[in-house]
């Protein structure tokens, strides 16, 4: 070392030495990160059989934007103002209401353009469906979507519910309190197939916990994971108890940050427990509530474990999901062109989600 | 503050808390009843929450026979690969994105944060066909590569670097230091919450990741223990019996949950920073 420290005196230039350290970083995230990315676009280009390919690598055929087509749309396919009138006069009106709620800086302006956006998106795509001798090309792809929305709808409130409620009754700091978070943290850390192993046999009606609790009531055991009514409840528990954990930490940091006299002040006027935490936790806790609810859309829009290894997305396709029909799109029916474009699919609507968490987090910043 | 209130609050959350730890303690107490009662009943004491019978059969069959302890070794090697891999590449690339001037600095900065917004699933197919390509599947590099692509722990150790005052680093180069010496003898040494962060977080999504596996990893030597695990619960009740499949449950999160419990601290701030990456 010293010997050969005295051989090379001449140290590296600032760039050199930048360079140095920053080329295996971007040598590796151009070839396994955004050359995949590019080359997913350019798959979902092409008739793509993966095992075709596989022995051919000449088998692919350029078709344009067909597997988007085959995808999302159908034959006949027409759009009016109030096909599904609820939803789509919904959606005027809370685009109405956010461009309002933002104009009076009730929500930030980041939010308010991006609940008109997607609150437009909805009044537009809910207008479409296959007039008289029409059909969707893919009948699955939109119920697969809507199942994935839905399981996002009911797993991202519960899990914020829950959290903040648990949140705002553990912060002290005491021993039992801390004790108390670490329970509740403790599932968070499991893998995806220990939590359907435990819940998968919790929810078994010969030999699940869940069957022996309603035996000794004396009621008869719930089919859960293969009766269609509630597959995706079965799902939606088991991903709420696997994840309550990091969003309830989270809160908890962001109630840190609440200022000790704002709770002094609130306790003169006689706002302790359950209004303090109305009137002085929440209002404050604003900003780390959108963070986590933006997160969590983010993070259970790519349900994939929980349904393919609990349900296999059934009964009836019932708790298919987007991540799971690509797999299979791709791995079982070997249509890898049609399974890029779906997870281009995917991309734009978890890109959306994450610019949005980028565009919070830098108007914080400000 | 410790007044009655105080107390009926913790034996209220008591009762919650202890409902949440039912399921993880059932596949404990489950694990160590013999597979024949189990066959019959899973209530025998408790509704099964107390192991007995009790029995560590399932445990030692576990070592006998069957690819847990392979799979165990294999994600062993896979998350310290992928743990140090990641350590190497981000805390040198964030180190010269937060204290280093080069050409094209805000550019290259800013592509990489682009990267964040790329989901693993958006590229699972396109990776898939590239390690087909190489060869490269069932294997443990296959295993690591892709995610050491991530550019989140880049942007953690440039955060970190970026607080670092200037005074060391000035007067490292008044004595002649040179940058690399900076980096390994000043930067590094300094950056230990940061990179104990990063491990922890790094760790955590190897030994839990399933998608890219059950991609890559299609013979069961290469199984991780996550992917294994997988692979035997859709048939556990026939074939190896429900309490050794608990077991194995055990011992694949026995791992994450001790560092869990040892370093409490840094893994809730890696999954509060790994967020929708993590």
């Amino acid at each position: 070392m010293q010997s050969a420290q005295k051989l090379t005196p001449k140290r590296l230039t600032q760039r050199q030495a930048a360079a140095v350290l920053l080329a295996p970083f971007l040598v590796i995230y151009a070839v396994f990160l955004v050359y995949p990315f590019f080359r997913g676009i350019w798959i979902s280009l092409h008739d793509w059989n993966l095992l075709a390919v596989a022995f051919n690598p000449d088998a692919k055929e350029y078709v344009g934007l067909k597997n988007y087509n085959r995808v999302m749309w159908g034959k006949n396919i027409t759009w009016s103002v109030f096909h599904n009138p609820i939803w789509q006069v919904g959606g005027a009106c809370s685009a109405a209401l956010a461009i309002w709620a933002g104009s009076t800086h009730r929500i930030s302006k980041t939010m308010a353009r991006f609940i008109a956006i997607v609150a437009i998106g909805v009044v537009i795509a809910m207008g479409f469906y296959p007039d008289e001798g029409g059909r969707w090309y893919d009948r699955r792809f939109w119920p697969t979507v809507a199942n994935t929305i839905m399981f996002v709808a009911i797993t991202v409130p519960s899990v914020t519910g829950i959290a903040l409620v648990l949140a705002a009754a553990l912060n002290r700091e005491t021993r039992a309190m801390a004790v108390l978070r670490t329970l509740f943290f403790l599932s968070n850390v499991l893998s995806v197939t220990v939590v359907t192993l435990i819940w998968q046999i919790m929810f078994s009606p010969r030999q699940g916990l869940i069957a022996n609790v309603t035996d000794v009531l004396g009621g008869s055991p719930i089919v859960w994971l293969t009766d269609a009514q509630f597959a995706m409840a079965a799902i939606v528990i088991t991903t709420v108890w696997w994840s309550i954990g990091i969003a309830m930490m989270l809160f908890l940091a962001g109630m840190q940050d609440i200022s000790a006299d704002l709770y002094e002040a609130g306790a003169l006027d006689n706002a302790t427990g359950a209004k303090a935490f109305w009137y002085i936790t929440l209002p404050n806790l604003k900003r780390t509530i959108t963070l986590v609810v933006v997160l969590q859309i983010i993070l259970h829009f790519q349900v994939f474990g929980q349904v393919h290894l609990m349900t296999n997305g059934g009964p009836n396709d019932t708790t298919q999901v987007l991540v799971r029909y690509i797999y299979q799109t791709a791995f079982r029916d070997s249509e890898l062109g049609r399974a890029a474009a779906m997870a281009v699919f995917l991309f734009v609507i978890m890109g959306g989600f994450s610019a949005l968490q980028f565009l919070l987090g830098r108007e914080d910043a400000e | 503050m410790m007044n009655r209130g105080y107390y009926a609050l913790v034996m209220v959350l008591a009762i919650p808390a202890f409902v949440w730890m039912v399921p993880t303690l059932w596949m404990l107490s489950l694990s160590f009843q013999p597979n024949d009662v189990l066959a019959r009943t899973t209530s025998s004491t408790a509704l099964g929450l107390i192991p007995i019978p009790f029995t560590v059969e399932n445990f030692a069959d576990l070592f006998a026979f069957g690819s847990t302890p392979k799979w165990f070794l294999n994600s062993i090697i896979v998350a310290l690969g992928m743990t140090f891999g990641v350590l190497a590449v981000s805390s040198t690339a964030g180190y010269a994105m937060a204290r280093l001037d080069f050409p094209f600095k805000k550019t290259i900065i800013a592509v990489c944060l682009i990267g964040l917004m790329i989901p693993e699933q958006a590229v699972f197919i396109p990776l898939y066909t590239m390690f087909a390509d190489l060869g490269w599947h069932n294997s443990y590099h296959a295993l690591i590569l892709p995610r050491m692509a991530v550019p989140v722990g880049v942007f953690l150790m440039m955060q970190f670097f970026k607080g670092i005052s200037n005074d060391i680093e000035e007067a490292a180069r008044l004595e002649g230091v040179g940058w690399l010496q900076i980096y390994w003898y000043v930067m590094l040494p300094l950056a230990r919450p940061a990179m104990m962060t990063l491990a922890i977080l790094t760790f955590l999504y190897a030994w839990n990741d399933y998608l890219w596996p059950l991609v890559s990893a299609q013979k069961p030597e290469f199984f991780t223990i996550t992917l294994g695990l997988a692979s035997i619960q859709s048939n556990f009740a026939q074939s190896e019996g429900l309490g050794r499949v608990m077991a194995s449950g055990v011992i694949a999160s026995l791992p994450v949950v001790g560092l869990f419990l040892i370093f409490q601290r840094y893994v809730v701030r890696a999954m509060s920073v790994g967020g929708s990456k993590g």
